[in-house]
């Protein structure tokens, strides 16, 4: 253990690691206080740059730039009451309505504050929580992880805050994008219409960067220009901290819980983290009635939310390979491109690279502090950057990165088809999230259930005969019904016999 | 780009049916129950059902409104026409755009065409977007040519490093 510890210092401690994740933390911090411009999109445009790196420093870059970018949503949030990253979007209103009543530093230093103390409660669930679930993962067969897996999407469709039925459907748009290529168990080219380029199949990479850089490009053509961010005077920021943390320490631990939680969870990532905990810290709150007049209480708790559950989002990933988040998504893919797969086995072979993971995100949420004092007090300046300005980069910035990923100009065509369909999927209520899940797990899914259909020789029972399994299945088809039921009481409850149901 | 629910219910009732003809056409691996088929039946046949669904307003009432920020005094609200939803359509065509002529011209030119492009769409004046489309390819090629050795096409202006 020791000895590991040891090793993991020496993995961190060279300099393209310590460079790479300094550089990746003020990117995330720019990438995140821009409104517009997600966490999600600022980790998805850095995926061209890791393949150049060592592995450490790769993972090492998506780490930095996913925890910053996760604070630094909430600086409009305050400022301007437009959040940088959707994460921030649940307490956005509570923290400008505390810069209006002139407590601008507080309500940016408990974003700072509380947003390192989540991270590092988060990387201490995916410390304590992974290893003892490696152990029992490895007794696992194809069974259980395609119930895993199954729940995972099952997962990520519940906590879409959009229909059930839309995020299923984008669910299956996202599997049957995954279907594509000569990579199924015949190794016959399915959906590839004679185009060779399409014979290995859609790559994740460039489709994220799609639905999430390019069609947020799109949606900016559309929107009005934000208004520009009023010059100000920051006083101490981290003043009154320290008294908040004391006095709040049961919501602050409630947050990261949660946060912990939700991050766990297949599918449901930091933006779902934040809105379930701001609503229970209102909930359970002794003063309800502050709440959306500039009330701290419900900050402290959803800020310390979000941030636990970017670590803890790793989790699912590093064990089974199943995202806990999109970013976690992304994750995947930079592990499996730097031969880190994931599975239960890493823990054990590759223990030194998981303790530098560990380490990498504690340090992360420690130089969050100073990098985030100095990130609000530029903000002015840097909110003052027009769109104009900041989109044709990342347009440059998808048409390079994604021809870098394959050498191949069919990566910019992919990213531009998958532009139109997120743009598209997104204004008129289907979720994104499910469908990049689906194309990030599709392989793996197609490749448990058909291994478990032909072991079982055809037959469906093997699915829930095994204990772990069965308990697993049954979870899966809950949360598969789940939505039909609700629906089913409000029908009754609406209490017309003509609308009983058919 | 608003469709109603039938319009975009219906089209996933004819993906997912299409998806599932595909997958069964697919040949088998002999001597084995399943192969490359059975996956793109249940995907296809399971999108049709929810397509169906949708089509029939099922699961309509947990969709949350769009919350609308109220404009502040002096802001004006974004300008109506047929052919302004059209704008959205400029990154991917821009994309396409690269992919057809980046080979040809080379990446320094294309990149500016797009900078410029870009920028102008969004409302900067000539003399923001005509320093940026020079600025921002060398920028980039520095960064994804000379760092990280992405192979990008020199084409007409080739850069001196």
């Amino acid at each position: 253990m020791l000895n590991t510890l040891i090793q993991a210092f020496a993995l961190i401690s060279t300099w393209e690691v310590i460079i790479a994740m300094l550089a990746a933390s003020v990117y995330g911090l720019v990438i995140g206080s821009l409104p517009g411009l997600s966490a999600t999109m600022a980790t998805a445009l850095l995926v061209p740059v890791t393949f150049y790196l060592s592995p450490i420093a790769a993972i090492a870059t998506i780490v930095a730039a996913s925890t910053m970018a996760i604070f630094s949503g909430d600086i409009p949030g305050a400022l301007l009451r437009i959040p940088g990253t959707p994460a921030s979007a649940a307490y956005a209103d509570e923290a400008y309505a505390m810069t209006r009543k002139g407590e601008a530093e507080l309500a940016l230093g408990a974003g700072v504050w509380f947003s390192a103390v989540g991270g590092i409660a988060g990387t201490l669930s995916l410390m304590i929580l992974a290893p003892p679930l490696a152990e029992i993962a490895l007794s696992f067969s194809t069974f259980e992880y395609f119930w895993l897996a199954f729940l995972g999407l099952m997962c990520a469709t519940l906590v879409a805050r959009s229909s059930p039925v839309k995020a299923i459907a984008s669910m299956f748009i996202g599997l049957l994008v995954a279907c594509v290529g000569i990579e199924n168990p015949g190794g016959v080219p399915r959906f590839t219409f004679g185009m060779t380029n399409l014979f290995g199949g859609i790559e994740p990479i460039p489709a994220l960067v799609g639905v999430f850089a390019v069609a947020q490009v799109m949606r900016a053509m559309l929107t009005p220009e934000p208004p520009p961010i009023p010059k100000r005077k920051f006083g101490s920021i981290m003043a009154g901290q320290w008294r908040l943390t004391k006095k709040y320490r049961w919501q602050m631990t409630r947050g990261n819980i949660i946060g912990i939680i939700i991050g766990v969870l297949p599918g449901a990532g930091a933006d779902m983290a934040a809105w379930v905990s701001y609503a229970m810290s209102k909930r359970f709150s002794k003063e309800p009635e502050k709440f959306g007049t500039g009330h701290v209480e419900g900050l402290v708790e959803a800020g310390a939310s979000n941030n636990a559950s970017i670590a803890s989002g790793w989790v699912p990933s590093l064990l089974f390979g199943i995202p806990g988040d999109t970013i976690a998504a992304i994750a995947i893919g930079v592990l499996y491109m730097k031969g880190l797969n994931p599975g239960p086995t890493l823990f054990t072979e590759k223990a030194s690279s998981m303790y530098a993971i560990y380490l990498m995100f504690i340090i992360a949420n420690i130089i969050m502090i100073p990098l985030g004092i100095v990130m609000i007090r530029l903000a002015s300046y840097v909110l003052r950057a027009p769109r104009s300005s900041v989109m044709p980069f990342i347009m440059l910035c998808c048409a390079v990165g994604s021809f870098a990923i394959g050498n191949n100009m069919f990566g910019v065509v992919t990213v531009a088809a998958f532009g139109i369909i997120g743009y598209v999927m997104e204004a008129n209520g289907y979720p994104v999230a499910a469908m990049v899940l689906g194309i990030v797990m599709g392989t793996m899914i197609e490749q448990s259930f058909v291994t478990s259909l032909i072991k079982s020789d055809g037959s469906v029972l093997p699915f829930f005969e095994r204990p772990i399994s069965a308990i697993l299945a049954a979870m899966a088809i809950g949360a598969l019904i789940w939505p039909v039921l609700i629906w089913g009481w409000r029908r009754l409850k609406a209490a017309s016999p003509a609308a009983a149901p058919r | 780009m608003r469709l109603p629910d039938q319009v975009t219910g219906l089209f996933l009732v004819g993906l997912g049916a299409a998806a599932a003809y595909g997958g069964w056409l697919l040949p088998p691996v002999p001597g084995q129950p399943v192969g490359p088929n059975i996956f793109p039946l249940v995907i296809g046949s399971g999108l049709a059902l929810c397509g169906l669904a949708i089509a029939l307003g099922i699961g309509r009432t947990f969709e949350e409104e769009e919350e609308i920020i109220p404009l502040e005094a002096g802001q004006a609200g974004p300008p109506t026409g047929k052919l302004y939803g059209l704008r959205a359509l400029l990154p991917p065509a821009l994309l396409l755009f690269y992919v057809a002529v980046a080979d040809r011209l080379g990446f320094i030119i294309t990149a500016a065409l797009i900078v410029f492009v870009t920028s102008s769409a969004l409302g900067a004046r000539w003399k923001l977007s005509l320093p940026l489309a020079v600025m921002a390819p060398i920028v980039i090629h520095l960064i994804f040519s000379k760092l990280l050795r992405v192979p990008l096409p020199a084409g007409l202006l080739p850069m001196p490093w």
